[in-house]
């Protein structure tokens, strides 16, 4: 109980035009998250027809993909590949909204870090740069919260 | 709490519900015509998907005079592929949309075409 409601209180800024900005950068990667990124590799309403995607399935290549990684992505590269797509097009939804805003951003974190460091590392910087850059937002908000233009916000308001 | 429980509960109800997105075999044949081309050393296709790649030709055999076929097999979600014929190496289509083959759902398809025409 004590732990969802820390989990789920954001940091409110001084300023509420603060908390605007804040939420500029939510909406933008939770966006590209879900419609962009996520959707092509995961079923949901908005992913392109010709992925030919089940409701809530992984794109068959995805775990191939992650078992070349080696070692425990190997021995479970269906979970991985699930848990990875899972948190950028569902994960992108609640990003968007603010719900669960700080859980979110630890998936999206876990998963850009796998990205990074295992897909993009032999591509260079250059292609680096989108996986870093949800990187950054996701530690953001994972410290701070979804602000107070996110539905953490009234849940938190609400439980008071 | 509620709410945090029934969250956890629907992901996970739709965690044990799906998974991985089915595969099918798909066998295809291309067949290609390439008439009117002159002093021909090599055809090829390129495309999406293995053992297609962009980089490196699938290379066509001469079947008979002027058409060249060839057939690969791939394990594939998709209900389609994407590809560019190539002769010595120069694409068709340069600058312009792929050819898009969509598989026949018995798994076997066969696709002919002519060297840089719309079907």
């Amino acid at each position: 109980m004590k732990v969802f409601k820390e989990i789920t209180q954001p940091v409110i800024l001084p300023h509420w035009g603060l908390d605007v900005l804040l939420l500029i950068p939510r909406i933008v990667c939770g966006y590209l998250l879900t419609a962009n990124f996520g959707a092509d590799k995961f079923g949901l309403p908005w992913s392109p027809v010709d992925a030919n995607l089940g409701f809530f399935e992984v794109a068959f290549w995805f775990p191939n993909d992650v078992a070349d990684y080696g070692g425990i992505f190997a021995m479970f590269p269906v979970f991985f590949a699930w848990m990875a797509a899972f948190s950028e097009a569902v994960g992108g939804v609640f990003l968007l909204l603010g719900l669960q805003t700080r859980f979110t951003s630890f998936l999206i974190l876990c998963t850009m870090l796998g990205a990074i460091f295992l897909q993009q590392w032999q591509q260079g910087m250059w292609m680096m740069l989108p996986a870093m850059g949800f990187l950054w937002v996701s530690i953001f908000y994972l410290a701070l919260g979804g602000g107070r233009f996110s539905v953490d916000y009234l849940i938190s308001n609400k439980r008071k | 709490m509620k709410v945090g429980i029934k969250i956890m509960v629907f992901v996970l109800v739709l965690l044990l519900s799906s998974c991985v997105q089915q595969t099918k075999k798909q066998t295809v044949t291309l067949l290609l015509d390439v008439k009117g081309q002159k002093n021909i050393s090599k055809v090829g296709v390129r495309g999406n998907n293995k053992p297609l790649s962009w980089d490196t030709d699938l290379v066509m055999k001469l079947r008979k005079d002027g058409l060249y076929a060839v057939t690969f097999t791939s394990e594939t979600g998709y209900t389609f592929t994407e590809v560019k014929f190539t002769i010595d190496d120069t694409f068709e289509f340069q600058e312009q949309s792929n050819r898009r083959i969509d598989f026949h759902p018995s798994g076997k398809t066969i696709y002919k075409a002519t060297f840089n025409e719309v079907k």
